[in-house]
């Protein structure tokens, strides 16, 4: 517990470092949407639809636990225990009857065994080992992020135009990103067509194993001959992520209707992660107590092309029950393919409350740049042991609740209680990794 | 690739064979029928784009933004 509150008031406290700079942009972005919002605010006396009739504050709370063996910060050997705590506000304001605001906005903070033995060597706490955590400043981390997007339908509602900004920082990262898109609905809104581009410019701020960096030494090494790992800092510690998403959604029957989404991703930069070490299977092993010095940490190529192709079938069985269907194929540049699919059938117990059971399988083939430890050799150009990365495969199953009341009885303020949903999800991977995850969301609606 | 194109095709052919009109829309209208990813679901959304290689092609992020796969 006294733990969770100095866990929390370091959050708070790094919140409010991260907000302060951002209020420029935050102010920009605010102002500028409002302007384009408050143009075009050309009410008539005819009645119109609104596309949102009143504003809406969603509040989420999630909760993910997960552990296993495999760590990619100790080279593929080591505890994965991790937990997060986020918590995320999104706010719909309808500045006219034609345009939306939303602004979401978030924190999410964890604790991980992994990322703590970035230093193993605290020396206050346990022996050094790759299958214990550390209490290094690593431990803990927080991930703040601001991403406001604007709406706007045409008179027909035939269009929709959009704009998006995201900024994200946590301690060894940060991202800031925009987009755009627009779709059309024709053949009496039967059919959807829709185009949408992201970009992300983010930036590492690495973190390399402690036994890598300038002016490392320490009395306890052990192993045949000197620590003298082949290791060098990258020059280029940006990462640029360019997407182009396409969709076409079509009303198949009075029951069913389905939509085909593809994206196209081009990253470029620094693809790999600086803090997870390597170990080649032909150098001399070292040792601090029971933990492996790192003979590098991982190298990827600084170019990945990724095509996901997914498509969604709806079906609306009976009142009492929906199927919502997804299926996925994703390949890379790296090796990599995979398949996902999912199936949730929500089940209208009454019209207050409708469970939601699902299961997801997910698949993948290897990256071309995975090794296990200690298989890598050192003349290899790109390696990694992380096992997102590796190939394996996982069942997700689930189950929610939604308890809506469409009168909103419940107030807080002026806002009335619309829904709360609770979720929980538990994720078991073929290579013994595992987790679960509770989310709980509540949407209020002004008056 | 070369069935998803023909997939995408006799999808897009098959639009001019049915207009279900407004009035009929009430069970394609209904909340769940939905076609893009559910707002509780986006948190499941996010492990699965750090644990995973593959993300995308869900309507939500597909790449960068974070120090994930």
């Amino acid at each position: 517990m006294v733990v969770n509150l100095v866990v929390g008031a370091a959050v708070i406290n790094k919140l409010i470092q991260q907000i302060v700079p951002l209020n420029k942009f935050l102010i920009s972005t605010v102002f500028l949407f409002s302007f384009i919002g408050f143009t075009q605010d050309d009410y008539t006396n005819s009645y119109k639809k609104r596309v949102l009739e009143t504003a809406e504050i969603d509040l989420l709370f999630s909760y993910y636990n997960q552990d296993g063996q495999n760590a990619a910060v100790s080279g593929g050997e080591g505890t994965e225990e991790l937990t997060d705590a986020t918590s995320s506000i999104v706010v719909k304001i309808p500045l006219n009857p034609n345009d939306i605001l939303t602004v979401d906005a978030g924190i999410s903070a964890y604790s991980s065994a992994s990322t703590s033995n970035v230093d193993p060597f605290d020396k206050n706490s346990r022996r050094a080992s790759p299958f214990s955590a550390s209490s290094g400043a690593s431990q803990s981390d927080a991930l703040v992020h601001f991403n406001p997007s604007y709406e706007h339908s045409s008179e027909d509602r035939n269009s929709v135009y959009s704009a998006q900004a995201y900024v994200s920082s946590e301690y060894d990262y940060f991202s800031i990103g925009f987009g755009g898109g627009y779709a059309r609905l024709f053949n009496e809104k039967n059919t959807e067509v829709a185009a949408s581009f992201q970009v992300f410019l983010d930036k590492w701020i690495p973190q390399y194993p402690v036994e890598l960096r300038d002016g490392f030494s320490d009395s306890r090494i052990t192993g045949i001959g000197t620590y003298n790992p082949a290791f060098e800092a990258f020059n280029d510690e940006t990462r640029n992520s360019y997407a182009l998403s396409l969709s076409f959604s079509q009303i198949l029957s009075k029951r069913m209707q389905g939509s085909i989404f593809m994206d196209v991703v081009s990253q470029s930069g620094l693809l790999s992660t600086p803090h997870q070490r390597v170990y080649f299977g032909d150098s001399n092993d070292f040792f601090i107590e029971d933990f492996q010095l790192a003979d590098n940490v991982e190298q990827l190529p600084d170019n990945r092309l990724k095509i996901p192709i997914g498509a969604r079938l709806n079906y609306y069985l009976s009142d009492l029950i929906v199927l919502r269907s997804y299926y996925r194929y994703y390949s890379d540049d790296w090796g990599i393919t995979a398949h996902t699919a999912s199936l949730e059938a929500p089940i209208k117990l009454s019209d207050k409350f409708t469970l939601y059971p699902n299961y997801r399988y997910y698949k993948q083939t290897a990256a071309d740049y995975f090794y296990t430890k200690e298989t890598a050799v050192s003349s290899q150009d790109f390696y990694t042991s992380d096992y997102d990365l590796s190939a394996y495969n996982s069942h997700q199953y689930g189950m929610g609740i939604r308890y809506k009341d469409i009168f909103t009885s419940a107030k807080v303020f002026t806002f009335g209680l619309k829904t709360i949903d609770f979720r929980f999800g538990k994720y078991d991977r073929s290579d013994g990794l595992d987790s679960y995850i509770f989310s709980l969301g509540t949407t209020f609606v002004g008056d | 690739m070369k069935k998803v194109v023909l997939l995408l095709v006799f999808t897009a052919l098959s639009s001019s064979c049915v207009v279900v009109k407004e009035y009929d829309k009430v069970y394609l209208n209904d909340e769940e029928m939905m076609l893009s990813a559910k707002g509780s679901e986006r948190f499941e959304t996010n492990f699965q784009i750090y644990r995973e290689a593959a993300a995308g092609a869900n309507g939500g992020k597909s790449g960068g933004g974070c120090g994930c796969n």
